[in-house]
């Protein structure tokens, strides 16, 4: 209690620390742009305005080289297609295509995207321009304290040593930024839009602020289906986890006990379903439930009616078998990732506990548990966030069932089934992408406040 | 005496009863996770296709037709060029998606440059955006980059978002030790070496578990090529077996077992990484 106080009370402090520093920090940050337009000589201002000139000017010619053919490349790109790509990203088209006429009009959806992508190439081309100049100013400062500037050759040869995260990093983050950022931005402006409905290309898209909000939040239609789900989604999302995570745990440490004989053999059931995709466990699983499936064949054999376990009304039972098949799926990967990191604790650990007399259960509670929750919190928020979007369960078990009291959902569908529904299978673009962004901010703050508090992040070197 | 021998006796039934125990749950355990697999593997041996005919679990009669024609009756459903698609697909992304969550991770574990918590809490927020929801701005991305109908622009989009995931081999680099970097940097080894010739030996369990997901995430998605693949003869097993009807069960049962056994065959060749880290004999702080 008194813990978690003083917790609080720190991440308060650091909060109105992290806002009452902001000044500070953008002095700080201000005052090495000052030095460098206050001290720079002649050869910097050349980098300024072209970049690797200044370096050209200091003889450095592969670096550049490098920074000119750059900004050459950037030029070309801006003049034959970027320059267009933004303007269309404010203005989404203004010429509305007409078949009968053979007008060939402009197409919202794709303007944005590609007006996301031109942003995103400036930001990459700014942030390369302050690398040149700083580069440059660099050289200067080397030079005015008469030291040798860093060789060419020796900063390649840093790349892979003291800055070798930049390559290793570089091709990863051009990754995530086009394949994972520009898609998620696309789909947080597409909420700010009225795409969707009637609104398809070639129909012109526009921008209409927050619109689709106020509709979620008044419309009669939306709201109540929200809540329902949402309760339920929640349900779901801790009872998953938590049924996964500890079965998982439990069956590593099960396998890891010294009497087992064998351990191969039975690591190789679980081994089995994980290598199964899931979507073949799924559509197997659907059979066997189903009304003319083996299950109810022996329930009728016994001289029962059959029971409709996925059907319209089957609410609980559906719910039930979810949670159990998603167990199935999910428990042998819980189970392979806890082993791995159990063969990683140190092993002097039991050692010294079993000389001090602890019982198995003060050892699971005293060493394994803390160290698999500390090695494994980034893995539990993110398996908390994919149960809670955990599409594949219902819309294979109970796809395209709509159920009473639901608009365009079931009552075991989750919020992602939900949005699903709306926005693939009925064109709910705007709407859907306005739901998800709700959603978006109640699970970010919950798992980000989880993540914060957790060890992992608190006491980074505590295992070292 | 008497009284140490019962208490020697007593442990022992103690033990024996411990061990009966854990083997009784090992043997419920393995009959849950082998049953569902066993009633497939039945099924693809039943003679007629339809899930209709068969005795409750088993099928009424048993034949291997569903397995010959999945390979020979290729005009509706082309099975074989359906495999080597996915194969391809799968190991290329498995390749790159690992060297780049490994890299990822690494440099998340153990450089402290500006901007690394800035990234960390990025990629973070950006794991909890339902997945979906971008797959219309990929798929508009693919259509302007020319990647529709092409094995690359799915090996492309799998690698190039694999290091989101990234959390769970950084909690792996963070658990061995920092002694080891520092001694080899001692001893003039530069970051590139330290991470070649001392990390990737000890991350084998990881390597394994990393390589493992990269490959089955892509062999068993089925979202993205139902997408982006829309010439019958381009698709990967995951779509094409989706569009086998009821009736056809036993093929369906059959063409699932075959895309089964290249993981489990994986699994039993790389089991020793998964099970011993090595780091535990390494460093003994």
């Amino acid at each position: 209690m008194n813990k978690e106080k003083t917790d609080g009370l720190k991440a308060r402090g650091k909060f109105v620390g992290f806002f009452r520093s902001l000044p500070e920090k953008a002095k700080k940050k201000f005052s090495g742009t000052k030095e460098i337009l206050t001290q720079g000589n002649g050869k910097v201002c050349a980098s300024m305005c072209i970049m690797g000139l200044g370096q050209l000017l200091y003889k450095q010619w592969a670096k550049g080289i490098i920074f000119l053919v750059l900004q050459l490349a950037f030029i070309a790109y801006f003049v034959l297609t970027g320059a267009t790509d933004l303007f269309g990203f404010f203005t989404l088209g203004t010429r509305e295509g007409n078949a009968w006429y053979g007008v060939e009009g402009d197409n919202s959806v794709v303007m944005l995207i590609m007006g996301i992508f031109a942003i995103l190439m400036i930001v990459f081309y700014v942030a390369i321009y302050i690398s040149n100049v700083k580069d440059v100013y660099k050289t200067q400062c080397a030079c005015d304290t008469s030291k040798n500037p860093e060789l060419f050759k020796s900063e390649v040869a840093g790349l892979l040593d003291k800055s070798f995260y930049k390559t290793a990093l570089a091709l990863p983050v051009i990754g995530v930024c086009v394949f994972s950022i520009l898609p998620i931005v696309f789909m947080i402006l597409i909420a700010f839009t009225n795409y969707g409905g009637d609104t398809i290309p070639p129909a012109l898209v526009d921008w209409v602020g927050f619109q689709n909000f106020a509709k979620i939040l008044t419309l009669g239609q939306f709201a109540p289906t929200f809540f329902k789900i949402f309760g339920w989604n929640m349900i779901w999302a801790v009872l998953s986890t938590a049924i996964n995570y500890f079965a998982g745990l439990g069956l590593a440490l099960l396998l890891n006990k010294a009497c087992v004989k064998g351990k191969a053999f039975w690591r190789a059931f679980p081994i089995l379903a994980y290598a199964i995709p899931g979507f073949i466990t799924l559509l197997g699983f659907k059979f066997m439930f189903s009304y003319g499936g083996p299950i109810n064949y022996y329930i009728q054999n016994a001289g029962n009616p059959a029971v409709d376990f996925l059907g319209i009304n089957a609410q609980w039972t559906a719910r039930l078998i979810g949670l159990a098949v998603n167990a199935w799926i999910s428990i042998p990967s819980t189970m392979l990732l806890a082993t791995g990191i159990l063969s990683n604790i140190n092993t002097d650990l039991y050692e010294a506990a079993r000389v001090d007399g602890a019982s198995a259960w003060k050892q699971f509670i005293k060493i394994t548990l803390p160290y698999m929750l500390f090695a494994t919190t980034p893995v539990l928020i993110s398996q908390f966030i994919g149960n809670f979007n955990n599409f594949g369960i219902f819309y294979f078990l109970r796809g395209g069932l709509y159920t009473e009291g639901y608009f365009l959902a079931s009552d075991t569908d989750l919020l992602i089934n939900w949005l699903y529904n709306m926005s693939i299978d009925n064109n709910y673009y705007s709407i859907g992408a306005a739901i998800s962004l709700i959603i978006f901010i109640i699970t970010s703050v919950i798992s980000l406040a989880v993540y914060v508090f957790s060890p992992s992040y608190k006491q980074e070197e505590t295992f070292r | 005496m008497n009284k140490a021998k019962s208490k020697v006796i007593k442990a022992k039934s103690k033990k024996v009863l411990n061990v009966l125990i854990t083997y009784c749950i090992l043997i419920i355990v393995a009959f849950i996770f082998f049953f569902p697999c066993l009633w497939l593997i039945l099924a693809s041996f039943s003679k007629s296709g339809s899930i209709y005919s068969f005795d409750g679990f088993f099928p009424s009669e048993y034949s291997t037709d569903s397995f010959v024609t999945l390979f020979t009756d290729t005009v509706m459903y082309n099975y074989r060029q359906w495999f080597f698609n996915t194969l391809f697909i799968a190991g290329m992304s498995c390749i790159f998606g690992t060297l780049f969550t490994i890299l990822t991770a690494y440099c998340m574990s153990r450089f402290r440059f500006r901007s690394r918590k800035a990234m960390m809490k990025t990629t973070l927020v950006l794991g909890m955006f339902p997945s979906f929801m971008g797959t219309i701005a990929v798929y508009l991305l693919m259509t302007q980059f020319n990647l529709i109908n092409q094995h690359w622009g799915l090996i492309l989009i799998y690698s190039a978002q694999a290091p989101m995931g990234y959390m769970v081999q950084k909690g792996f680099f963070d658990t061995i030790p920092y002694s080891i970097d520092e001694a080899a940097r001692i001893d003039g080894a530069s970051n590139f070496t330290v991470f070649v010739k001392f990390i990737l030996p000890l991350s084998k369990p990881i390597l394994v578990y990393t390589a493992l997901t990269a490959f089955t995430w892509p062999w068993s998605d089925f979202i993205l090529p139902k997408m982006l693949l829309q010439d019958k003869n381009l698709y990967t097993v995951a779509v094409g077996l989706m569009s086998l009807g009821e009736t056809e069960f036993a093929r369906f049962a059959a063409g699932s077992i075959i895309i089964a056994i290249p993981i489990i065959i994986l699994y039993f060749c790389l089991v020793k990484y998964m099970i011993n880290g090595m780091s535990a004999g390494a460093v003994k702080e």
